[in-house]
């Protein structure tokens, strides 16, 4: 069209065609606005989930985070000469790990864990004991209330000083008072010279289970202590190693140098394996994207019911408006322009109701995580498919309709009662 | 000076169920610019379908017809709807107006699809509105205004494009006499004024203001016979 400001015309009339059949535009619209709801709803719901996933990981020490465990090589058969001749994971593996990526390696953790009697004067139990070394309570998130954190002397030279978890604390020291006191591990007195937070995590804020309760039964002794003093170890064999590399993205190319590493210092075995954390919860959240083009799925069907409502209640509406196009194709509109009429209409009630359907969306997923208590959290990429496919239904189910009124002859529509 | 309308050999067949109904079975008439022709005939006789085919809003089934000094029997549909906008202005028996626009709305809506601006087309519009007689209902709604007020709207925007024809299909036929006379009064104005005005009838008494009457039956012109070439 040329005239100027044809749009402002066409979704004006579009307006007050919309606004004199509210019922029926109401109908029509329904279709757009479950739609729209149910695919925020389902994404938002799944948004939020996801975001609370990624706080608990935050909260676990984070993602950027390698894990080096020492592995069987024989597995069916006796193992070889070579094979038994490898001492396992080894501190200076970890060093050496941390020196060949010095420039993305932010830390690093060691861990030796066994069981063993833990007595203080309050009580006495079994307990895992994690021997731990080098930047552990950190790389773990752990952080200290009171006291200090093991240093380098005390991982040298395996002094019998102990970290307790909130939880230890309250089992063997009931009044609190730990620090300064001793406890014995097996059969050796232990210094207890460091007091740790406790660390909480609720997935859903009504869940009562604390998912890091286990994490405050920690009973921490040097990992040098745990190797010679419990295992008589004198090669310092490791369970765990565990790089923090800031740099998630640079985890893969630390992997591989590092597998060529161990490799090369194990006799060509690879009596261990690698865990890439980030990989792990990349991994997760492609299954969790299963459950978005679920969601997806179901607001799709439902956008696609509405549309064919829709096109039912077009057409009959074209029916009681044959005239009307008659009338503007007599004084001259082409067909052209009543296909725009149509579709100005069409689009304009598409987004009224999508925006009517965003905000029931966004009620709908803030009522059900209200109930499972996840704080809510909306990405924008999910209000843009929300946004997108009732866009997209809407359009494509007004197009049947406008065309058949674009293409009516008008002397027939003039005629027409 | 070529004639405004000039058409020969005019058929129209349709396709009913199983036969074919030849609503024009071969007209031929010549409108000048300026003249006031009453287009008449019985029901069924085919005045309806030759008022479609003169007003563009069908296309013959063979036969030619110039109107402007353009021939259009054989233009698509977007080009028809372009000569409608900028050569013909109907007015028809049950006025055709839509009826959720107001009246200058209503007015102003062949200027849309004719790209005329907003300034221009309202401007237009009010002229045409004062020029009918009612200046003051311009934002009332076809609903609030009576049968000769709906006509005159009609009329308003029949105008608004300066067509070269206007094209009266029953225009009173809807109206008490007395106000059918008022807008048949128009219409004489308006010819007096210069228009070219097609009156599309079966009442003789409407025909006879007319400078000239055209007959039609079964789909043939009857009087005057030298009209049917």
């Amino acid at each position: 069209m040329r005239a100027s400001g044809a749009l402002w015309i066409r979704l004006a009339n579009a307006w007050i065609e919309i606004r004199e059949n509210l019922g029926r535009s109401t109908l029509q619209s329904l279709g757009i606005i479950l739609g729209v709801a149910a695919v925020l709803g389902g994404l938002s719901i799944s948004d939020s989930q996801r975001k609370q996933s990624d706080r608990l990981y935050v909260r676990m020490g984070g993602l950027d985070k390698l894990n080096v465990q020492p592995s069987p090589v024989a597995r069916a058969s006796t193992p070889s000469a070579l094979e038994t001749a490898n001492l396992g994971l080894r501190s200076q593996d970890a060093t050496g790990g941390a020196e060949l990526g010095r420039s993305q390696v932010a830390g690093f953790g060691e861990q030796k864990s066994i069981r063993a009697r833990v007595r203080s004067p309050y009580a006495d139990e079994e307990r895992a004991i994690s021997g731990i070394g080098r930047d552990y309570l950190r790389v773990e998130g752990y952080q200290l209330a009171q006291g200090r954190e093991f240093s380098a002397e005390d991982l040298r030279n395996a002094t019998p000083v102990a970290i307790l978890g909130s939880e230890a604390i309250q089992v063997f020291f009931p009044n609190g008072d730990a620090l300064g006191k001793t406890i014995r591990v097996g059969d050796v007195p232990v210094v207890v010279v460091g007091l740790l937070k406790e660390r909480v995590f609720r997935f859903s804020k009504n869940q009562r289970r604390n998912i890091f309760r286990g994490r405050n039964k920690i009973v921490a002794l040097p990992a040098t202590l745990v190797q010679r003093r419990f295992e008589g170890d004198q090669y310092e064999r490791l369970e765990r190693v565990t790089f923090k590399i800031p740099e998630i993205n640079s985890i893969e190319a630390f992997a591989r140098d590092l597998t060529q590493l161990l490799v090369a210092n194990h006799r060509q075995q690879s009596d261990f394996r690698l865990d890439d954390v980030a990989a792990r919860v990349r991994k997760r959240r492609a299954n969790s994207s299963v459950y978005d083009v679920i969601f997806m799925l179901s607001g799709v069907l439902s956008l696609l019911g509405g549309g064919l409502v829709n096109v039912n209640i077009q057409l009959a509406s074209l029916k009681e408006r044959v005239r009307e196009v008659g009338i503007k194709m007599a004084i001259g509109s082409s067909g052209r322009e009543i296909f725009k009429d149509f579709m100005a209409e069409a689009m304009l009630l598409t987004g009224l109701g999508a925006l009517v359907g965003l905000a029931v969306g966004v009620a709908f997923s803030w009522f059900i995580l209200a109930i499972i208590g996840v704080p809510l959290h909306i990405s924008a990429s999910s209000f843009a498919w929300a946004v997108a496919l009732a866009g997209s239904t809407g359009f494509l189910f007004a197009l049947y309709p406008a065309l058949k009124a674009s293409r009516l002859s008008p002397m027939e529509a003039l005629r027409y009662d | 000076m070529e004639p405004l309308i000039q058409a020969s050999g005019i058929t129209k067949s349709y396709d009913a169920d199983q036969s074919v109904v030849h609503a024009l079975r071969g007209v031929g008439l010549s409108v000048q610019r300026g003249e006031f022709v009453a287009l008449i005939g019985p029901s069924g006789s085919g005045k309806s379908t030759l008022m479609a085919i003169l007003g563009c809003l069908d296309s013959p089934t063979s036969g030619r017809y110039a109107l402007d000094g353009e021939p259009v029997e054989a233009l698509p549909r977007a080009a028809l709807a372009r000569v409608r906008n900028e050569k013909i202005g109907f007015v028809f028996q049950y006025y055709n107006l839509l009826p959720r626009a107001n009246v200058l709305r209503n007015v102003e809506l062949p200027m849309l699809y004719a790209g005329v601006s907003r300034k221009e087309r309202t401007r237009r519009a009010k002229e045409l509105l004062d020029r009918v007689g009612i200046p003051e209902k311009a934002h009332q709604l076809p609903s609030q205004l009576s049968g000769g007020q709906r006509q005159r709207v009609a009329v308003a925007r029949a105008l608004v494009n300066r067509p070269a024809l206007l094209l009266a299909d029953e225009p009173t036929g809807s109206l008490d006499s007395h106000t059918g006379a008022e807008v048949l009064a128009l219409f004489r104005e308006l010819h007096g004024q210069g228009h070219t005005v097609i009156i599309v009838t079966h009442d003789p008494s409407i025909a006879a203001l007319a400078e000239r009457k055209i007959e039609l039956c079964d789909g043939l012109v009857v009087s005057p016979r030298s009209a049917a070439a």
